[in-house]
């Protein structure tokens, strides 16, 4: 099989039974839940733009294990062309969904573990290697969606995963047996998790000897026994049932979907298994996928920024604001934030470098401060779309009262902008904008790929301050310095 | 030889589109226009073999699309990068007609 359509891909779900709780409810068709629908909408369009001519140069690889034609969400960097395209194809579709299309995480999972198990094997003496080549051919060959599972619920912060009183409150082997092994545990925060095909699980964190058990990764297909999940809520989700414009962005919802994943003594074979005791590659895997997914967000954001200011201009446009200079101002500020957030991630896709492996991973620290400024300038972006748009996004009326016959009247006249425009585009272009920027959406842009703190960490690892401080003492001339400093 | 088999295959490559100055979804529906109002060309696939010209339609400047193994899957080729043709400076307002100019010259060539 080669690469599936955005049809084939909901075909492919409705053919898994995984089991999967929302508002009390045990879901029976998540391809057919309106609460679901959006965030399969925006997966299945990683299916389609790698079909469309006019994106498969970025959304298409090559493998490098057979030779064929690929979609890049199942593709191993090897060189820095590959690194700058997922930041593109990234960018590109961001601005086709508005929102999370949650493939990238078990994208940047597959690469991660794809060059830790090979420095893993080198030490060790151990397959991993050869374990993940062989499912990521069969990730490749029938063009699967995996989910990255990396986030534990952690319980007291205070305690490593060995310490806290419930041992499951981070993901860890409870028994080792000839086949396999049986986990328990979960993970947090999962995004695109109920719509995946499988569930790629990896340590949260770096882990001492006491920690070898939860120094575990793993590969689980979504239905197997024993893997619960329960979606989050996010805010207006009601909406997505009983009303269609209110959305905001109908198609694609406003975030990537996420799940709490609870593996209630699940089995995984050894086929599937990928670490398991090796306690001191965790933090190398660890760095390596957020390095990859840290990445990302000046990419995807800024992709979801085009559309936010395509939506903030037009508004403008249809309040007859567009000509004042303050508003030009704001949405000039917003294109200067955005492109800034790109060429950060641009950055650090171009400084990247060559595993042991043969794979390629972006400069750490360049993407780690490339989400560190996502924290901040995607929130300063939505403020200037909130101010540009006024303070009808918070009291613009239900979509019920302007279709009822009693008042809708009064909807369609007071909700007017210019004479030439009905109330109803006006009211789209706020509920978009609400919809991006009101909730649950901002929080993604905060602590998806880890909260601000975990980048500043990383960032001083990688901070060199003891050489920034030979380069300060010999300006200062503090002491017998060299010609240069090196 | 049937009349389809006689017809100069022009084929377009796009860019990957992340963050185009330029409409090329426009500049490809204008020249498919052209193309089937001609008669003697029609749109093909880059994958086939005996491509006479091929469309390189990008975004911007950076142009991600114009590479060699695109360019030598057709005997000529046409390279929109940005608001330019053939690395000559053109209005995007302008680009169509532009591309269809030099098209129908290399077709009627």
């Amino acid at each position: 099989m080669s690469m599936m359509t955005g049809k084939q891909y909901r075909e492919s779900l409705r053919r898994l039974k995984p089991e999967i709780y929302y508002m009390g409810e045990k879901i029976a068709s998540l391809v057919d839940h309106p609460a679901f629908v959006p965030h399969v909408n925006a997966a299945a369009l990683t299916y389609e733009m790698a079909l469309a001519p006019e994106f498969e140069e970025l959304v298409t690889a090559t493998s490098h294990l057979t030779g064929e034609k690929i979609n890049r969400f199942t593709h191993v960097h090897h060189n820095h062309d590959d690194l700058v395209k997922k930041v593109k194809m990234l960018r590109a579709i961001g601005q086709q969904t508005g929102s999370c299309f949650q493939r990238c995480v078990g994208h940047d999972g597959l690469n991660a573990v794809y060059s830790v198990t090979y420095d893993i094997d080198q030490k060790m003496g151990t397959d991993y290697h050869k374990r993940l080549v062989d499912l990521l051919k069969k990730v490749q060959s029938r063009d699967l969606m995996i989910s990255g599972a990396m986030t534990d619920p952690k319980g007291d912060r205070r305690l490593s995963p060995s310490q806290q009183k419930d041992p499951d409150l981070y993901v860890h082997v409870v028994e080792k047996r000839k086949d396999g092994i049986v986990v328990s545990g979960a993970k947090a925060h999962i995004t695109g998790a109920v719509n995946s095909h499988g569930h790629l699980v990896m340590p949260t964190a770096a882990m001492k000897k006491e920690d070898a058990d939860y120094a575990v990764c793993f590969y689980v297909p979504i239905d197997s026994p024993g893997v619960v999940h329960i979606f989050g809520r996010q805010t207006n989700d009601t909406r997505k049932c009983d009303c269609s414009l209110d959305q905001g962005n109908v198609e694609y919802g406003i975030v990537g979907g996420e799940a709490l994943i609870i593996f209630d003594k699940a089995f995984v074979p050894w086929e599937h298994v990928f670490m398991c005791g090796e306690y001191e590659f965790a933090y190398d895997l660890v760095e390596r996928f957020a390095t990859a997914h840290r990445q990302n967000y000046g990419g995807c954001k800024t992709g979801l920024a085009d559309a936010l200011i395509g939506a903030s201009y037009t508004l403008a446009q249809v309040q007859g604001t567009d000509r004042a200079s303050h508003i030009r101002d704001k949405l000039v500020e917003m294109v200067h934030l955005t492109e800034t957030l790109y060429c950060c991630s641009i950055a650090c896709s171009c400084q990247g470098f060559a595993l042991p492996a043969g794979s390629y991973m972006a400069d750490p620290l360049l993407a780690n401060v490339t989400k560190l400024n996502v924290t901040r300038h995607i929130y300063e972006i939505a403020r200037l779309a909130q101010d540009i748009a006024g303070g009808i996004l918070a009291t613009s009326p239900a979509e019920m009262d302007w279709k009822d016959a009693r008042v809708g009247k009064y909807v369609d006249k007071y909700m007017k902008g210019v004479a030439d425009l009905p109330a109803e585009t006006r009211i789209r272009l706020i509920r978009l904008i609400e919809a991006m920027t009101c909730g649950t959406a901002l929080v993604e842009s905060m602590h998806g790929a880890g909260s601000p703190q975990a980048q500043r960490i990383m960032i001083e690892r990688r901070a060199n301050l003891e050489r920034k401080k030979r380069l300060a003492e010999k300006l200062a001339k503090i002491g017998e310095q060299p010609l240069f400093v090196t | 030889m049937s009349q389809d088999e006689r017809k100069i295959k022009v084929a377009l490559k796009y860019c990957g589109s992340c963050n185009p100055y330029v409409d090329s979804g426009r500049i490809a529906r204008h020249l498919a226009k052209v193309v089937e109002a001609r008669g003697d060309a029609e749109l093909v696939s880059l994958s086939e073999d005996g491509i006479g010209v091929v469309v390189i339609l990008c975004g911007c400047p950076r142009a991600c699309g114009n590479k060699p193994e695109v360019r030598d899957r057709a005997e000529r080729s046409l390279v929109v990068a940005g608001e330019s043709l053939g690395g000559k400076a053109v209005q995007e307002v302008s680009i169509p007609a532009a591309v269809e100019q030099e098209l129908i010259r290399i077709l009627d060539s």
